[in-house]
């Protein structure tokens, strides 16, 4: 992707900048993505993205710069204007690359430059008659596929020379139904770190089934009474309340400026007894999973909190060094863009001893979050927002009619110790987490569970 | 290969494989962040960005692909690929737009400062270091101040078409935000301020610390309110934000595929006669300013809402062409995405209340200040039910900071329920101006 000379000429150069460290990423990434709406196919769009990032850190300060060129002479002449703020003397000096092995845990079985696009395009024409097979209500449906393979290399001035490359697939469906009260969606966006594979083995049927059934309960949905109240999430992608509540607050980036509520409480109970939370870079072919993070260190599996204690945060280098913790091959960055920094992996609440049937009957009046869309949070005070986008009222421990216009609000350290029941049935959803370093792929899970109270918005 | 070299490369390329029908569209971006903590430059981000995006239109079809990579090699790939894509597609009826005639200046539209170039690392590092410092005096409450960044960025964008359409264009600006957390007891709360202009004033991209730090103070101590029905302010940081969430069912194409509330209303009356909304894409200085769409179709002002009536939709290419109709000229399309429609910059009529006074027009009302996220507002059915922040208010008087609290209903019918509109817009760098707005049905959750 660059010659190794010029690589090692970038990372001496930015130490003799009065660097203590030096990093090169470069990334050489092809995309692909069709689109279907409307019953056609409605875009094919595919692409190089190339770029080479460079990342001087002057203790916990760091300069980074990018740029798609990889002349040498530019590449130290932004080498130089980075330092140009910290010029010192050059104190260290560079180890030599050893060209260390990944091992790929993540293996692909079909190749996707294997598999013609036709057959790409038969897939989402057979999801889109399938999605509207569900009935006249189902008035429109897109489905797309996304893929990517990002291949990078990551070398530093310590020595560290690693090269990997990471193939996403992912497939997206959107259903729409219109039952004469104005219309709802439903979705599904299964994804995983792997080959083409995915396609062949994912279960278009059940894909169709649960988009369209959504959309169809929902557009035939009244509004909740809004007010506070007990809460039953459902599994899978429900988990994105933890990813967001507690997850982000975990991350080293938030730790080390003091921004968050978790701040110097390893060691304390900060959730119920009932509660363990894991981040998992390790699950193989996961959506979220990683070889090696973009820092070039082996991925985790991190156990965050263990029957209710804090073990470990998230962290990245500057993260790790800052606050004074272990690495965690947590570090991530959307793309030679950004400098990379703590985040989540596949994220997901351990499964408890209980069944959904118990949680449910043990609600006298509350909301069933089936599933929840996206939300977001505010890391510093943990205040979050999710929006339910299938949910059902729970009415003297059964679940009753559905209810649209949910929105979960509150604040993720005061929801923790409210998590009092936890079911068995712990899945795993695909989901795209944004944050200082980019969009990057993770995963978010959780068993069905009960949060004993919690303002739901509604009318 | 420079941009308008790899443009015509492109172009010539097409030429030779008998494609009468090619676009390419290149984006370039400059620019240099600091970020400060602790009164030190914490982080320094330097970049320039390129990407080159083809378009093929092959017999109605249309293949698109990207590259970021401008040698000989890679853009004969990205032609190729594109030409490939576009054979797989459906036909959807799109032409290339003839080039558009007597285009004026780009200069004109006020975009680009050459002076703002000029603004040093060292300038923007100690306007960083004065934002901290000042901030951190504000107040003792302030914790930490985990946002804090100045920036200064340029950008341009270039289309050329195999039908002789040239057009460039190029924008800069500069900004300071900063973010403060804040604590009283148990109560945390987030301030958050920014300025963006393009004519560098140093002592007001310097001065929005302390600004930051009140947002912050302001609402520490904030309670829920009990579940009620009262009049609802946004101010003129939220009014645009909420507009922006369901303004797609303005889009024809949104409307085409069954996915737009509006769909078979235009001439109808959608909103209350204090409604007013069109896109003018010729504001001197306005972020969304343009001559051209990225289709190359001039650019025109367009009447959206007269006084509640609903005039228009946005068109671009493809969905005129569906209605037999030309293009609005609001195509939008990044070099490596698809063609979508967009406004320029959204203007809805300012009323005649100050913010002050707006405030004082309800006995009671709830003056929200802070939309949490997106995700509670559905732009389809245009459902609202999202988490606010802000102020209970008695006579116009902040009684009590307010949080934990949702406020729900429908945009569609709130059109028709805006009591009152503000007199101002937002003053920093846009696209979107919608003054302050006072509402009525919202349902408040607490």
């Amino acid at each position: 992707m660059l010659a190794d000379q010029t690589i090692a000429k970038v990372l001496e150069h930015g130490l003799r900048q009065g660097a203590d460290f030096a990093e090169v990423f470069i990334e050489d990434s092809v995309s692909r993505s069709l689109d279907l709406l409307d019953r056609k196919i409605d875009q094919i769009n595919s692409g190089n993205s190339y770029g080479i990032g460079i990342r001087l850190l002057f203790g916990h300060e760091s300069c980074y710069g990018y740029s798609s060129d990889p002349d040498p002479a530019g590449l130290l002449q932004l080498t130089e204007n980075l330092a140009r703020s910290k010029r010192g003397e050059g104190r260290v000096t560079p180890k030599d690359l050893r060209r260390a092995p990944v091992n790929d845990q993540h293996q692909i079985r079909l190749s996707p430059e294997k598999v013609g696009k036709t057959d790409r395009v038969e897939l989402l024409r057979r999801l889109d008659q399938l999605t509207r097979s569900h009935g006249e209500a189902i008035r429109q449906v897109s489905a797309s596929i996304v893929e990517k393979k990002r291949s990078m290399l990551i070398a530093n001035s310590e020595g560290l020379f690693r090269e990997d490359s990471r193939q996403y697939m992912r497939v997206r469906l959107s259903a729409i139904a219109d039952t004469g009260d104005g219309p709802q969606g439903g979705a599904e966006s299964p994804g995983v770190l792997g080959g083409y594979e995915f396609l062949e083995e994912v279960d278009l049927e059940k894909l169709a089934r649960e988009a369209a059934e959504t959309a169809l309960r929902m557009a035939g949905a009244g509004y909740i009474d809004g007010g506070v109240m007990p809460v039953v999430m459902g599994n899978g992608f429900g988990g994105v309340i933890f990813h967001e509540a507690c997850g982000h607050p975990l991350e080293t980036e938030a730790i080390r400026k003091n921004a968050s509520p978790f701040t110097g409480k390893l060691g304390q109970s900060i959730a119920s007894p009932v509660l363990t939370a894991v981040d998992d870079g390790t699950i193989v072919n996961a959506w979220g999973s990683l070889n090696i993070d973009d820092e070039g260190n082996e991925a985790q599996r991190t156990v965050l909190i263990k029957d209710g204690v804090l073990q470990q945060y998230l962290s990245d280098r500057v993260g790790a060094a800052q606050v004074g913790v272990p690495q965690t091959g947590s570090s991530r960055r959307e793309s030679y863009k950004y400098a990379p920094v703590s985040r989540m992996r596949n994220t997901y609440i351990d499964k408890g001893p209980d069944k959904i049937e118990d949680i449910i009957r043990s609600v006298d009046h509350g909301l069933y979050a089936k599933k929840l869309g996206g939300g977001s949070v505010d890391p510093g005070t943990g205040e979050f927002n999710f929006a339910v986008q299938e949910g059902y009222i729970i009415r003297k421990g059964k679940v009753a009619e559905p209810v649209r216009g949910a929105t979960l609000i509150g604040k993720g350290y005061e929801v923790l110790p409210k998590i009092s029941m936890i079911a068995d049935d712990l899945e795993l959803a695909a989901g795209i987490c944004g944050a200082s370093s980019g969009m990057v792929p993770t995963t978010v899970g959780q068993p069905t569970l009960k949060i004993d109270s919690i303002l739901v918005g509604g009318r | 290969m420079q941009p308008e070299a790899a443009i015509e490369h492109v172009l010539g390329l097409a030429r030779q494989s008998g494609l009468a029908e090619v676009d390419v569209l290149v984006e370039r971006g400059e620019s240099l962040g600091l970020k400060i903590r602790d009164a030190k430059v914490e982080k320094v981000d330097q970049s320039t960005s390129l990407g080159l995006g083809v378009r093929v239109l092959l017999d109605g079809r249309t293949g698109l692909a990207y590259t970021e990579r401008l040698e000989a090699s890679a853009l004969r790939r990205v032609l190729d690929e594109a030409l490939e894509n576009a054979e797989l597609q459906d036909q959807l009826e799109v032409n290339l737009p003839d080039p558009a005639r007597d285009v004026p200046a780009a200069e004109i539209l006020q975009l680009y400062n050459p002076e703002l170039e000029q603004l040093s690392f060292e300038e923007l590092a100690e306007v960083g270091l004065e934002i901290e410092a000042t901030a951190k005096q504000t107040d003792q409450r302030v914790v930490t101040l985990p946002y804090l960044g100045v920036s200064r960025e340029s950008g341009e964008w270039i289309l050329g078409t195999s039908k002789g359409t040239h057009y460039r264009q190029r924008a800069n600006s500069a900004t300071t935000y900063c973010g403060a957390l804040l604590q009283k007891g148990e109560s945390r709360k987030t301030g958050f301020w920014f300025w963006q202009m393009r004519d560098w004033n140093r002592a007001e991209a310097a001065a929005i610390g302390p600004k930051a730090v009140k947002e912050g103070t302001s609402l520490l101590g904030a309670k829920s309110i009990q579940n009620c029905k009262m009049p609802v302010i946004l101010d003129e940081y939220c009014a645009p934000q909420l507009l922006g969430m369901f303004f797609r069912a303005f889009h024809a194409d949104a409307a085409q595929k069954g996915t737009s509330r509006l769909a078979g209303r235009l001439g109808e009356k959608i909103a209350g006669e204090n409604v007013t909304l069109y896109d003018d894409p010729h504001i001197p200085g306005a972020r969304g300013s343009s001559h051209l769409d990225s289709e190359g179709v001039l650019t025109q002002k367009l009447s959206l809402v007269n006084q509640g009536v609903f005039e228009n939709f946005l068109y671009h290419v493809e969905s005129a062409s569906k209605e037999q109709r030309t293009s609005t000229g609001h195509a939008r399309r990044s070099y490596n995405s698809g063609i979508g429609t967009g406004s320029h910059n959204l203007v809805m009529e300012k009323g005649s209340y100050s913010l002050e006074e707006l405030c004082q027009q309800p006995e009671r009302a709830l003056l929200v200040t802070s939309l949490e996220g997106a995700a509670g507002c559905n732009s389809i059915s245009g459902d609202i039910s999202i988490g606010v922040q802000g102020f209970l208010l008695e006579k116009g008087e902040r009684v009590q900071p307010v949080d934990s609290i949702t406020i729900a209903g429908n945009f569609f019918d709130l059109l028709g329920q805006i009591q009152g509109l503000g007199n101002c817009y937002q003053p920093y760098l846009s696209k979107v101006f919608v003054p302050p707005m006072l509402l009525d049905g919202l349902a408040i959750s607490g």
